[in-house]
Parts: C-alpha cells; structure tokens; sequence
C-alpha cells in the first residue's frame, strides 16, 4: 500500500480554514457508512483531534453524537485505524454521556489474544470511560494486565490504576499483591532493545517506576506498610533497576524522615549507602534529601557533602549543575558546612555555562565568612561585565540577602551596589539593584545616609522614569529624618526642573513632605520651591504643588496626616472593595466609596510584613515540614507535652505579608455582619487557626480566637463531614478554667447540611487592659438528623448529640504580635523591665525545631536571620514584638542542644510594661 | 506478485458474490445473548459468560454472507441506547430466558417499546426462547403468548425455541438471518 500525499487533509492540520459543523458532519456520515473505510475514516479522526486539541469544543449532544458514531468503527480491525479511534475517545469521553458503551468493546482489545499494539491503547482507555458502578467489572482484567509478560501492557495497567483511584480506590487496592510481584519481575523495555544493534531508547525497567509509584499510592496511608515497603526494596541484592524507581524510593524515606524520628538513624543508612550508587540521579537525590533532613548533624552532612565535592569537577554539565544547585540550597542555611568545597566552587566561578556560574558565586558568597565577603565581592565585581544582565540580577538578589544577614557588611556591600548602579544596564536589572539599596535602607538603618545619598547622585542621570519616581518617593520619606535634610532637597529640586512630567510630580510630593520639619528656614525655603511649581506647564505639578502650599497653612497635625500618614490602608483590602465598587452596579455607585470599611496597618505592620516576605523569597524551604510549620498560637505548641495533641499543634500559620493581611480582612468581614459583636469595639488581634479535631473525623473543628479591649470571641468553623446527616441548632458550650472570663453571648447556626461548613461564635466579657490566659474545655451540641436515602430528605425527629473537642488555650502569644525592627541591639538596651526563665525541652530534636516551637507559641518576630539555627549545638533567637496594648516586648532565647539530654533553653524576656517580662519569660512552660 | 493477483482477484469476486449484514441481539440481562453469539459464530459454550457492558461487535460468517452482530448489554442502564444501534440493521434477534418467567413481563413490555419505534419500523425481528436445555422452560407456543406476538402486523415476526447451551436450533437462527440478507 503506498501513502500518497493525502489531498483530504490539505485542509486541515498545517492548512487553511477548517469548519468545526464540516467536519462533524463528515464525520457523522463517514463512521456510519458502510462498508467502513478505514483510511477516510482516520482522516476524519485526524482532523477532530485536530479541532480538540485546537481549543474547539462541541456541545454536549454533539459530542455524545459523534461519540456513538466513533463507537462503529469498532467493527473494523485496522490498526492505525483503532489506535486513532482510541485516542479520540479518550479526548472525547470528558464531555459525552453514556461513554460507558464502549466498555465491552473495549475490553475485547484488552485480552491476551488479541494483538500486542491494541492492548495497552484499549487498557488507557478504559480508564478514561470506566466509573464506580462498572470498576468491578475489570478488576479481573486490570490485575491480569499488571503482571502481564510485555512491560508496555504492565505499564499501561499500572498508570491507569493511578487514574482509576479517584473513582474507586478500595478496587485498585485489590491488586496490590500484582503490583508488587510487578516491581519484583524486572522487565526489561524494550526487550531485545540494543541487542539489536538498532537505534532507539537504551533499554530500562520504567515499568518497576511506576509499579513502585502505584504500590505507594495504595499503601501510603500506613506508615508502617511504607516502612516494610522501603526495606524490602532497598534490601540487599537490590531489587530495583530503574534509577528512576529508585530516585522515588528515596521520596519516600525522605517522608518516612519527616514524619517519625524513630526512623531517622537506620533511614539514614540507607541514604549512606544510595550516595554510592552506580546512578549519579540515585546519588544526588539521596545527598539532596540527607541535606534537607531537619537539623542535620554534621556527622550526617558530611558523607552527602564530599560526593556532591566530587561531581563539582565532573566533565558532564548537568553534574555540576545539580551538585552547585544543591549547595547553593544548603549554603544558605549551613554555611559553614560547605566551607569545604570552596576551592572547587571557586573553579567554577568561570564555567562556561553560566548557570554553573552564577551558582558557584552566590553560594561562595554565603560560605564565605565576613572578611572574605570582600574578597568575592572584589571578584564579582571583574565578572559582572562579562555576565547578562539576567545573571547580574541573580548575583545582585544574593547580595541583597547577604545585606540582611551580615548587617555589619553593609559599607562593602554598598559601595559594590552603587557601583553597578553606574553601569550599564536594562531596567529590570537597574530595579533589582534599587530594591537591594532599599532593602538595607529600611533594615540596616546604619546604612541608610549613605545609600540616599547612592540613590540622590543615581537619578541624577536616570532613564527610567519608573525608578526615578520610586527613588524620590524614598527621598521624601526618609530625607526629612535624616541629619541634614537640606541637602536631598536641591537633588530634589533639581528634578523640578529637568525632568518630564511625571518625575515632576513626584518630585512636588517629595518636596512638600520637607515642609513638616520643624526648621523654620527649611520650611520657608520649600515653600519658595512650591511657590515656583505653580508656573508648571503640567496639571499634575501645579495640583501637587498648590496642594501642598495649602497644607502649609493649616495645623501641623492636619498636615501631616495628608503628607506623612501614620497609618495606610491595606492595599489588597483597598483592591478588592474599590473593585466590588465599580463592579457594584448603579446601587453601589449611588452612594460615596467608604473608605473606613477598608483595614488601615500601621507602619510596624506594613514593615514586618513585608520583611517577612522579604526573607521567606530570599531563603529556602528547607525540609518539606518548614512551610506550614506549626506555627499554633495557643500555649505549648509542640513543646507542649506528650502524645496528646495540644491546640495549637495542627494550626498552619501563614507565611508571607499577602496571606496574612488577607486572613485579618476576611475575619474583620464575617465579623461585621454580627450586630452584637459591634459595641465590643475593633479587634485586637487574630489569632492563627488551630485545629481541635484530629482531620478526618465526623465532624472537624477550627477554632480562631480574637481579643477585643474587654471582650473575647472564640470562632469556630464547624464542618460537617457525614455524607447523609443534617445538623441543627449547633452551638458550642466552652467553659473558662477562669472565673474572671463571663459568657455574653453564643451566636449558633441554626442548620448544618452534609458536607459543609459553618460558623459559631461564643462571646466572652475579659479583665480590661489584663494579660489573663486561660482555657475552655469545648463541646459541640446539636440534633442530628439522618438522611433518608432514597429521598434524601431528613428525618422528623432527629437525637439530641454532643461532641467533646480539644480544650482552646488563649496563651502568652495570643497577647503579642509579631513586629519588625531594624535595630535589635539598641532596643534591646532601652528596654525597663527584665526577667528570665530557663528549661529543659522534652520530645524537641534539635534547634530548628525547638526555635519553631518557640517563636509560634510566643508569636513574636524573629530578628536578623535567627530562626534559622547556623549550628547544631548553640544559637541564639532574637525576637521583637508587641503586646495588643502596643507596648514592646522582646526575648533574647540561647539553646543548646545535646543528643543525651535534648534541648535546655533560657529566655530573657525584657518590655515595656512590667508584667510582661516575666510573662513572657514563664510562657514556655 | 501472484498472491497480490490472487488477493485482488478475490476481492472482485467478493464485490459480486459476498454480502455484509447487520444485525442487533437485544433482550434483558442474563437472557444468553452473549453466549447464543459464541455458539453462532462457531466458538463453544461457556458458562462463565460476563455481563456485557454497552455493548460488543462480533462477525459470523456463513457461506458468503457476513453477519455483523451487535450484541447489546441487557441490564436496564443500557436499553435506552438499543435504539441507536438498530438503526438500518437487516434484522433484530430478541432473546428471553424461557425458563425464568419471572422476567417475561418485562421483557414483553421493553419488546414492545421496540417494536413501536418509528424509526425501527419494518425491521424484522426473531425472537428467540433460550435455554430450553432447563425444565420447566416456556414452548414456542407459550412465549408467543406472553410475548404478545401475534398482535405484531406492521413486519415480519419470528419465534423459535433454541438452547445456546445444548446448540438446538441455532442452525434455524443462523439461516433465518442469511435470508434477511440482501
Ligand atoms: N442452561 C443454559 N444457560 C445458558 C444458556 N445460554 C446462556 N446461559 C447462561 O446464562 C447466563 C447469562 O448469559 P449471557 O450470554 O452472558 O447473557 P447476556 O444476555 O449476554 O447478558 P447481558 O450481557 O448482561 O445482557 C450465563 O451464565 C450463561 O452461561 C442456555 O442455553 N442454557
Ligand atoms: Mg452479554
């Protein structure tokens, strides 16, 4: 049979226009001929996957249309023909009804008789049409399939059990027993592949990958299963082939690591043995995963670090690649564990693949102790020339966060960044480099005359207006606290009268922020500036300046509450309402948009949040456990006591400023819609969310508590997880261990359907301007109604139920909230009062851990990078915050850690108000 | 270059002298449609016959006649989509279970929503009393009766009494359906 050039499909794929009701007729009409042909039909086929995988889509019935039509073809035996059929029906199958049809048919090709090309085809297939009422019906087939003898019909059993486990998980846990004799055959694809002396894919064992994969979805709810699982695969002898199916063996213990200490030393062992393996993608996932592990010992990196020091200077690049990769991560929270490779990482400076490159000069930068940061900083500065501005940029964010760990380098790391500035480059590198200056500005107070004084002479001679407005912006914030204010006025002044509009205007506002300090002479000399911007060719500078000459006559307080505000809207909040505005139709236009129904931050507020976020996108998640730690509030998260679950413990805190300022909006929102709660005042502050049911029970409760000046609510977020029960009248009965904490109120819910969520508050008076803990035993009451099953329509009369829930601690933190300051030293100094307090930590393996466990049940911020413990054996956490009341209070924590008597801890708690030292000195225990 | 002469030789042939036919079995679930197919296409009786599920497509071959059949699943989910898979077939086999005439009523009742398709009208039918190997099975002449056959006038009705299972009358059925061929 020779294949012409085939003229049917000129119009189609690579063609011109090709009419979506053409081809569906065509199509209609050419499946339901007979006698069938084949090759007019696969041109059909060619041209729908075409108009599918396009972005066409059909309706509904047209696609059941078409759909049945398809289904006709399964008369015909010609392969390609099938193979098409196949790949259309899966497309298909998301948007038809009755897809199940096929199944029968389908199942015909899947039978060991029939031909080797149909099978695998035919098994994906079914996993695309088959549903929880039919599943059974090829459970016999599927296990069949799993062992079968040729690895593509074993895979493709195996990948469509994945997909099958969403429909009916406990059927494809049948074929466990299958799946494991799978990994164990080691069948080899393709089979005679290289034998051959043919070109093609090098042979490999992919079916042990996936059969491995599928064994760990079905058992890996059981730790202790997942256990027996590791050892057996990674026995001696080793059972697996495929590198690949190792690589996800190491996933897995690194979970097994995570989730249960007990297992970290013989896991541990096995991670030893796998950074000796034959396969260097075995090697690097096991020193990846050993470096991630919590706490890591030195002993522990050691043997991780020396074969990642040997791929350094191997000749292939994608070695050298992943190696620096890994300690580049490592570097930034153990840098002097990587100290070793430095002579290899430094003949990488000069890679020709510059991503090598870049790597190996950000992480000598972090392992680099104080005095050699001048050195390599000398060094990069011959290299940034010969780099693009994209690896510029990744060598400026490394400094950047270098600037906020070694506050002390900020001169050198100054200079370095002024002196890019003056080079050439684009904008987004130019941005990159002003934000790092901002950076140590706004966190490195000692640096920040000089830096303005970098950024005054930068737009002198600057070609982005974009940047020249951010930079005056600055000027006009922090020029007018600075010692000698005058001098930033004339730079400013100088781009009154050079630059174009826009830099204009932000020029007039920077200015007039000058007329607050109290110098007469300062202020007569701005307003003259003013006086001559009033003659501006441009609207905008004339409006800005008359303005702000206005502002001049009135109050100071008035003034500046317009110029230098102490608070400013939440702009994510103030996003959202001025969009509900506009989008709000006639009704919302009709009335003015109200601003105070936006959140304002204070200055504290806006600054730890965004150092927050500075530092979580300049550092890395290390160790999945880091992100979401359990960061409760609550009294004696994690430190808490043994076995049982404390309040806080499954709480998820929020990283990032976004998260956080979105949480307290939508809080403050659900609460405004509660009358009662209005005369308690605004609240105070939000606590994190703390579970106080374990997950997956029948009925999960959260709990979120927020302090008011006199008044406590608790909220709790009920969620009913029974698929046929109704619950009404749900309230909650919490009792205070302290008779000082009064019951106001309870706002229940009146219906709880199956498989939703909702709200109940309970109000409680609190001892005024008191710091008082204490805590409620909580229980759930309700009636419980079933649902009749075949009307789903609940039952008359339901039973009276209770359901007893963990105990809700308000603590020590829930009184404090975290604040950034740039200064720790000098605060620290300043501060009246002062107590201590020393423990031995129980059950805590390590600093991270116990410095987490601190910080969360504090809810203070940790300071100058020292959440992250540099040693294993000491540390010292710094912490800044404030009481609800707004007075600071800051904690000194050192730790020491042994393995034989675990973590010892003092903490030197000093504050403002006297009571709160020694509060939070005794918070831990 | 000869065997490509023979296999074109054979085609011409074959466009003057073989025909192509389709055909649907339908009939409640358990009714031994699956397994009458097996035994027409020439294959033995199994009595670990599966439900079918939608539907299945199977060629029997008799003289120079090739049967396509269309072997329906039963079960209640499936039988509004007979219809679509007796459009324009030459003729429709009907199957019941003669020995569990519990099942008969329904069977007549979905017989009759067939049989009273506008777009089914004309087509033949046979309907077939499987398993009569059982004691106690129905006769023709019985299921005629319960199937209500004899008020069918607007085509051609036929009903035999046959075993999947004991291969009696099968032969009947299979050259009933060749003289349907065109
Ligand atoms: N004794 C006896 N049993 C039969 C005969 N024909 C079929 N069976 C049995 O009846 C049962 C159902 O047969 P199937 O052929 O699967 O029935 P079906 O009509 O295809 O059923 P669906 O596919 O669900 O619609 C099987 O256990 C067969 O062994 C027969 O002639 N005599
Ligand atoms: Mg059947």
């Amino acid at each position: 049979m020779s294949y012409k050039k085939n003229e049917d499909l000129d119009s189609g794929p690579g063609g011109s226009v090709m009419d979506k009701m053409t081809v569906f007729q065509d199509c209609i009409a050419g499946f339901n001929s007979s006698p069938i042909q084949p090759r007019r039909c696969r041109v059909l086929l060619t041209k729908l996957t075409y108009l599918l995988s396009t972005g066409d889509t059909f309706a509904r019935d047209e696609s059941t249309t078409l759909f049945f039509s398809i289904t006709k073809l399964f008369q015909h035996k010609d392969i390609a023909l099938r193979q098409m059929v196949y790949l259309v029906i899966k497309e298909l199958a998301k948007n038809a009804d009755d897809v199940i049809m096929v199944t029968s048919s389908i199942m015909k090709d899947t039978t060991v008789s029939s031909d080797v090309v149909y099978r695998p085809n035919a098994i994906r297939t079914l996993a695309r049409i088959i549903d929880a009422s039919t599943i059974q019906a090829i459970e016999r087939l599927m296990k069949t399939a799993v062992v079968d003898k040729h690895p593509i019909v074993s895979t493709a059993a195996l990948v469509s059990s994945y997909h099958l486990l969403p429909v009916s998980r406990d059927v494809v846990r049948r074929w466990t027993n299958e799946t494991q004799e799978t990994v164990l055959a080691q069948k080899m694809f393709p089979q005679y592949g290289g034998a051959s002396g043919m070109s093609g894919p090098a042979p490999s064992y992919m079916t042990q990958y996936h059969a491995l994969g599928l064994l760990y979805q079905l058992r890996s709810h059981d730790r202790m299963a997942l256990v027996k699982m590791i050892q057996q695969f990674s026995g001696a002898g080793g059972s697996l082939r495929s590198p690949a199916a190792v690589v996800m063996l190491i996933r897995f213990v690194a979970r097994v690591i995570d989730e249960d200490r007990n297992m970290r030393r013989p896991m541990n062992s096995l991670l030893v043995g796998w950074l000796k393996h034959k396969s260097d993608m075995v090697n690097f996932e096991a020193a990846k995963t050993i470096l991630e592990m919590k706490d890591v010992t030195d002993e522990e990196a050691t043997p991780a670090i020396a074969v990642l020091q040997l791929f350094l200077s191997s000749p292939r690049f994608v070695s050298r690649f992943a190696a620096i990769r890994i300690l580049n991560r490592f570097a930034m929270v153990r840098p002097q564990n990587v100290n070793v490779c430095n002579i290899d990482i430094e003949s990488l400076i000069n890679d020709s693949n510059r991503s090598i490159a870049t790597y190996a000069i950000t992480t000598l930068l972090k392992t680099g102790n104080e005095a050699s940061v001048d050195r390599l900083m000398k060094q990069i500065t011959g290299f940034m020339n010969d780099i693009s501005d994209e690896f510029k940029i990744i060598v400026v964010d490394a400094i950047r966060s270098l600037c906020l760990k070694f506050p002390a380098k900020q001169a050198s790391m100054l200079s370095f960044l002024s002196g890019v500035l003056r080079d050439e480059g684009g904008y987004e590198f130019k941005r990159a480099v002003i934000e790092a200056m901002f950076d140590l500005i706004k966190f490195v107070p000692e640096s920040k005359e000089d830096a303005l004084s970098y950024l005054c002479e930068f737009i002198e001679d600057c070609e982005f207006t974009k940047l020249a407005v951010r930079v005056l912006h600055l000027l006009g914030e922090e020029g007018p606290g600075t010692k000698h204010p005058t001098k930033y006025i004339r730079y400013i002044y100088n781009r009154v009268v050079l630059e174009n509009s826009i830099v204009r205007a932000a020029a007039v506002t920077a200015l007039s922020k000058f007329s607050l300090i109290e110098d007469e002479s300062v202020q007569a000399s701005v307003k003259v500036l003013l006086t001559r911007c009033l003659d501006d060719p441009d609207d905008e500078v004339r409006d800005r300046a008359a303005m702000a000459l206005r502002l001049a006559t009135v109050p100071t307080p008035v003034a500046k509450s317009y110029l230098a505000p102490d608070s400013v809207p939440s702009l994510g909040a103030l996003e959202q309402q001025l969009i509900m505005y506009v989008t709000g139709g006639p009704d919302a236009a009709s009335v003015a948009f109200d601003i105070s129904t936006v959140p304002f931050l204070t200055r504290d507020q806006v600054d730890a949040d965004n150092f927050r976020a500075k530092v979580s996108s300049t550092m890395p998640v290390i160790g999945s456990s880091m992100d979401g730690s359990g960061a409760g509030s609550g009294a004696g998260a994690g430190a808490g006591g043994k076995g049982s679950p404390s309040a806080g413990g499954a709480a998820s805190s929020s990283s990032g400023a976004g998260a956080h300022e979105d949480k307290t909006q939508m809080y403050a929102a659900a609460l405004a819609k509660i009358p009662e709660l209005q005369e308690f005042g605004a609240v105070m502050r939000s606590s994190n969310v703390a579970a106080l049911t374990e997950s997956e029970t029948e009925y999960e409760v959260r709990c979120v508590k927020h302090l008011y000046k006199a008044h406590l609510v608790l909220q709790f977020d009920i969620e009913n997880t029974l698929k046929d029960t109704v619950l009404e009248d749900v309230s909650v009965i919490a009792t205070p261990s302290e008779d000082t904490f009064e019951e106001q109120f309870i706002v229940t819910l009146p219906k709880l359907e199956p498989e939703s969520q909702g709200t109940v508050y309970v109000a409680f008076t609190r001892p005024e301007g008191e710091y008082e803990t204490v805590s409620f035993s909580s229980t759930l009451h309700f009636i419980s109604k079933e649902l009749d099953p075949s009307t789903g329509v609940p039952d008359d009369t339901g039973y009276e139920d209770e359901y007893q829930v963990e105990d809700v601690e308000l603590g020590v933190g829930d009184f404090l909230v975290p604040t950034y300051i740039g200064n720790f030293q000098h605060m620290w100094d300043t501060l009246p009062y002062e107590a201590s307090e020393t423990y031995g930590l129980e059950g805590v393996n390590g600093l991270t851990e116990a410095c987490e466990s601190v910080i969360s049940s504090l809810s203070l911020q940790p300071l100058e990078g020292s959440e992250l413990p540099l040693q294993a054996a000491t540390h010292v956490l710094k912490l800044f915050g404030r009481t609800v009341q707004g007075g600071k209070v800051s904690a000194l924590v050192r730790m020491a850690y042994s393995a034989k008597n675990g973590v010892t801890l003092k903490i030197t708690a000093k504050s403002e108000e006297e009571v709160v030292a020694p509060m939070v000195a005794a918070a831990i225990a | 270059m000869s065997s490509w002469f023979s296999r074109l030789y054979e085609y011409i042939l074959s466009l003057f002298w073989s025909s192509e036919m389709d055909i649907t079995l339908l009939g409640l679930q358990n009714a031994g449609k699956t397994s009458l197919l097996r035994v027409l296409g020439g294959g033995d009786f199994t009595s670990d016959s599966i439900p079918t599920i939608g539907f299945s497509m199977k060629r029997v071959r008799k003289g120079r006649v090739t049967i396509k059949c269309w072997d329906l699943g039963g079960q209640p989910r499936f039988r509004s989509m007979w219809e679509r898979y007796c459009k324009g077939v030459n003729a429709i086999l009907f199957i019941v279970d003669s020995a569990d005439p519990a099942t008969l009523q329904v069977a007549r009742m979905e017989f009759e929503a067939l049989v009273s398709k506008p777009s089914l009208e004309g087509i033949p039918v046979l309907v077939l009393g499987n398993k009569n190997d059982l004691p106690d099975a129905y006769d023709v002449d019985a299921i005629i009766d319960v199937m209500n056959l004899k008020s069918v006038d607007d085509r051609e009705v036929s009903c035999y009494s046959i075993s999947a299972k004991e291969n009696v009358n099968v032969d009947a059925v299979l050259n009933w359906l060749v003289s349907k061929s065109n």
